[in-house]
């Protein structure tokens, strides 16, 4: 039996941690005998951002990861973040497999799959939000925390200059109001009490996740055919399972939410779908400033927008 | 050779007062964001992420200066027990094995950075800053780690007093 | 891969052969680190790992406290403020034997309600303290031992970072966890300042009772005016900054160095001299602490993934005890990788395998939650690695030996077990305040 090791980057409290124990659960036990996964655990055992760079290294053989802890090395990665789809039609459109060569050439690793794709963002707030005259958010008063992968979308269309605050520390920003508003997923909010502060969810949800699992090339070479199937068959049936999960779970705890007192302040007409493009463009153009900084430029820019988008 | 003594001398303080800047930088780019913030204004995240970065590099860059102010902390209850005349070689021994420790890291750290460099890696926060940028502290500041440590293996001074709380 | 026991049994060799014959703990940590990431991260690329690890805990806001308290305090003790303000507290508790004694486990309290940081406030209160009293002729106990006491108070008193962390992994609610640390955190004060008491009884020399000249009341009044007032008013304005919302916890550290900063330009005591021996004697802390937590929280780091650490928390709950044992267990497994690891890792480590443990053997979640952190609160000050210890030795007067900062720790920590004892004999402790606000 050959066994590959692997790390995950966030702790076993969080949904999307659960989700990938999930699917190495579901490769041990359809590769009993061929293949198994043997977890060393989550940041306790290496650092989130340094995972990416141990799998490179061959620490680890596998990382369950955000693909923008890495985004420097794989800038392509923000059509994840980007895209209007997930990873059940990124999968069909060949997306995926054009990501994973990226990957391999840029990086050294094996894109094995998408994971919990098709979750996006939301932006909470504490006080009930400005819409000013032209239907737009209102920055004003707005004390917003900040995460990298929403950082462009929020200083590009809000104008806002994000604040920065360790994850430990946003319980108490929030409950004094040292921040009043943050971006989070669709789901898990309550997961870090947060919803305990904040009391508005702006829509449109904008972007989406990009979870997904890496693998040290080498590793992945070194693997025989039967295991490399094995788990490829398993990573794609994962994608879908995941996308197709958590899609209900956003719709359940959207309910929940506004069970508890959450108030949906909708965007409308023109300006929600102004929302959703400055997000997606912004975005956009991330990728393409970092794109061209690396010797492989914009080749693949077009394709990857294309597949990875439902236009 | 004296000059270059001197000048060796000059630069583990230039670190050591870069570092004690670098802290005072931490008051000030705290104090400046809470005090804009608090204005109605949205302070640029580099204050934060300069605040991320200035305690990895304080503590490089002071490192070498801490081995030579004996600044580091030990544990005496068994070179306490030494006499005078096998303490002295027991604490050079001890010393000649942190130079190995440090000239160990500062060979990786200047791998480290090698590989940074062609890899054309990213530290990810909320901007993207070169990771070399970062990472070449490691082989510079071990290395003068081990060349301090040296200075115990066959300087006059060493590490260790051999006297459980009469040290420093 | 080695089974968990010998992965253990290597690594904490390597660590305590290391800091026995004298190595410096920075340099014990990073040699064990080396070896250890050599053997279990596949050589050389092992180290570079290392490196890129110490680099990703190293350059985390949550250290930003230490090197700003510390800061204050070198700021407060050099400008002579401090100075000030103990001859007028001496003066105004007249001959009341131990009495700064007692003054640390108060302000120490009080601090606690502003750091969620233990290192940060034991480095302040150390920094601060430690030579005052020595310079009064307390003995070195008298003065370190609350200190690590009142440090660990940091994590339970909130607000507390790791007790925030803690609700989130372990999904208890946040605010009751914070609640019901209050009245454990009063009692532990509590109990420290029976300790002094008793100590000051058994050996009157401890504190050393002098003849001072007694102080008029109008005397009095100006003396808490111009020397106390001021003083007490920069914490003040720190929590006050806190619970209004302007700075987050870990900000307010910053306001209370410029603080200082200021008060020492209105008394006329400050200079650029006494300004740049701050900086250089908060710096020279700072450094020693930082090089120990980069060693440290690789170590933590290099026990988990060579599964050391987590053999060891499977092993220990595997067996099918009572549950006043199997608390004991988990208990023990703590206090073990508390003498090792950093505090959030065995958080991560242990609340997967604690928590549904807790949970089948019918314990209350908020009340084994505040067991949690008094054990690792406990671990933090343990000789001989806790790293309590090791920043109090930095900022200890010279001729502080490790051997005084073990001694003076030991009845504090004997406080900090009753307390937990008296958690399981009487749960309410706890329980009762969480339960009156729900
Ligand atoms: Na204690
Ligand atoms: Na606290």
């Amino acid at each position: 039996e050959e066994r590959i090791t692997a790390v995950h980057a966030f702790n076993t409290s969080l949904i999307y941690t659960r989700s990938f124990l999930e699917f190495v659960d579901k490769v041990n036990e359809r590769g009993e005998g061929v293949i198994e996964i043997d977890v060393r655990g989550g940041p306790e055992v290496i650092g989130l951002s340094e995972q990416p760079d141990a799998v490179r290294n061959g620490i680890v053989d596998m990382a369950y990861t955000a693909a923008s802890f890495y985004g420097g090395t794989v800038p392509e990665r923000d059509i994840m973040v980007a895209s209007n789809a997930n990873a059940i039609y990124a999968r069909e459109s060949g997306g995926i497999d054009l990501l994973n060569q990226i990957h391999q050439d840029k990086m050294g690793v094996y894109y094995l799959g998408w994971f919990d794709s098709g979750v996006s963002y939301n932006l909470y707030t504490v006080d009930e939000p400005t819409i000013g005259d032209d239907g737009r958010l209102s920055v004003d008063g707005l004390k917003l925390r900040s995460n990298p992968v929403y950082d462009a979308f929020f200083r590009d269309y809000l104008g806002a200059e994000p604040i920065s605050l360790p994850t430990t520390d946003v319980y108490a920003a929030l409950e004094r109001n040292v921040v009043n508003a943050t971006g989070w997923t669709e789901i898990g909010l309550a997961d870090l009490n947060w919803d305990r502060f904040l009391n508005y969810r702006i829509e449109p949800s904008f972007f989406s996740t990009d979870m997904g699992v890496i693998i040290n090339l080498d590793s992945w070479n070194a693997l025989s055919d039967e295991a490399k199937a094995i788990l490829q068959e398993v990573a794609i049936e994962h994608e879908r399972d995941s996308a197709l999960t958590l899609a209900e779970d956003a719709k359940t705890q959207r309910a929940e939410m506004i069970d508890n007192g959450m108030q949906i302040v909708d965007l409308q007409g023109d300006v929600r779908d102004q929302f959703s493009e400055s997000a997606r463009e912004a975005t956009w153009n991330r990728m393409r400033g970092l794109m061209e900084r690396h010797p492989m430029g914009l080749e693949h820019y077009d394709s990857l927008v294309e597949m990875f988008n439902e236009l | 050779m004296r000059i270059a003594s001197k000048a060796y001398k000059a630069l583990i303080d230039l670190l050591a007062i870069i570092a004690g800047a670098m802290l005072v930088w931490l008051m000030v780019a705290i104090v400046l964001t809470v005090a804009l913030r608090n204005l109605g204004l949205q302070p640029s995240a580099w204050f934060f992420v300069s605040t991320e970065y200035a305690m990895f590099y304080l503590t490089l860059l002071g490192a070498p200066w801490l081995v030579r102010e004996k600044g580091h902390v030990y544990i005496e209850l068994f070179t306490a027990t030494l006499p005078k005349s096998f303490l002295n070689i027991h604490s050079r021994a001890v010393s000649l094995f942190c130079v190995v420790v440090c000239l160990v890291l500062a060979w990786k750290g200047y791998d480290l950075v090698m590989q940074n460099l062609s890899r054309n890696d990213y530290d990810v926060r909320a901007y993207f800053v070169p990771k070399w940028i970062l990472t070449i502290v490691f082989p510079f500041c071990f290395f003068l780690m081990a060349t301090e440590f040296l200075k115990f293996v066959v300087g006059k001074d060493i590490l260790h007093s051999g006297e459980a709380g009469i040290k420093e | 891969m080695m089974e968990w026991y010998f992965a253990l049994g290597f690594l904490l060799s390597l660590i305590v052969l290391f800091m026995g014959i004298g190595t410096p703990i920075a340099l014990a940590f990073l040699a064990a680190n080396v070896i250890g990431s050599w053997y279990f991260m596949g050589g050389q690329n092992g180290i570079i790992q290392l490196l890129n690890n110490g680099f990703g805990s190293l350059s985390k806001f949550s250290l930003v406290p230490i090197p700003l308290f510390l800061l204050m305090g070198e700021l407060f003790f050099r400008s002579g403020l401090g100075m000030k303000m103990f001859n007028a507290i001496d003066q105004l508790m007249g001959k009341v034997p131990g009495r700064l004694s007692y003054v640390t486990v108060v302000g120490g309290t009080a601090f606690s309600t502003l750091s969620g940081s233990s290192m940060g406030s034991t480095a302040l209160m150390g920094s601060l303290l430690v030579p005052e009293m020595t310079k009064r002729g307390y003995k070195k106990h008298m003065s370190i031992g609350p200190i690590l006491g009142t440090g660990g108070l940091a994590i339970i008193i909130p607000p507390s970072a790791l007790a925030v962390l803690l609700g989130t992994l372990a999904k208890i609610d946040i605010a009751q966890l914070l609640i019901a640390g209050i009245i454990p955190g009063l009692i532990l004060a509590l109990f420290y300042i029976i300790t002094i008491w008793v100590r000051t009884r058994l050996d009157p020399d401890a504190a050393p009772v002098y003849e001072l000249e007694p102080v008029p009341f109008l005397a009095k009044i100006k003396l808490v005016l111009t020397d106390i007032i001021p003083m007490v008013g920069v914490m003040v304005i720190i929590v006050m900054m806190m619970l209004s919302g302007l700075a987050t916890p870990s900000e307010s550290a910053a306001f209370g160095a410029l603080g200082v900063i200021i008060l020492g330009f209105v008394y006329r005591k400050m200079s650029w001299g006494v300004f740049t021996q701050s900086v250089s004697g908060a710096l020279k802390v700072t450094l020693m602490a930082y090089l120990i937590v980069f060693g440290s929280a690789t170590f933590s780091q290099l026990l988990a993934f060579s599964g050391a650490s987590s053999g060891l928390i499977e092993w220990a709950t595997s067996y099918d005890l009572a549950p006043i044992y199997m608390l004991l267990a988990m208990f023990g497994v703590l206090l073990l990788l508390g003498t090792f690891m950093e505090q959030i890792s065995i958080m991560m480590l242990t609340v997967p395998f604690f928590f549904p443990l807790a949970e089948t053997l019918g314990f209350d979640l908020i009340w084994f939650g505040i067991i949690i952190l008094l054990a690792l609160e406990i671990s933090f000050t343990t000789p001989p690695f806790g790293l309590l210890l090791f920043v109090m030795k930095g900022v200890a007067p010279a001729g502080t030996s490790m051997r005084e900062i073990y001694t003076a720790a030991i009845p504090y920590i004997l406080c900090s077990m009753l307390l937990v004892a008296l958690m399981i004999i009487y749960p309410p402790i706890a329980t009762w305040l969480p339960g009156m606000i729900n």
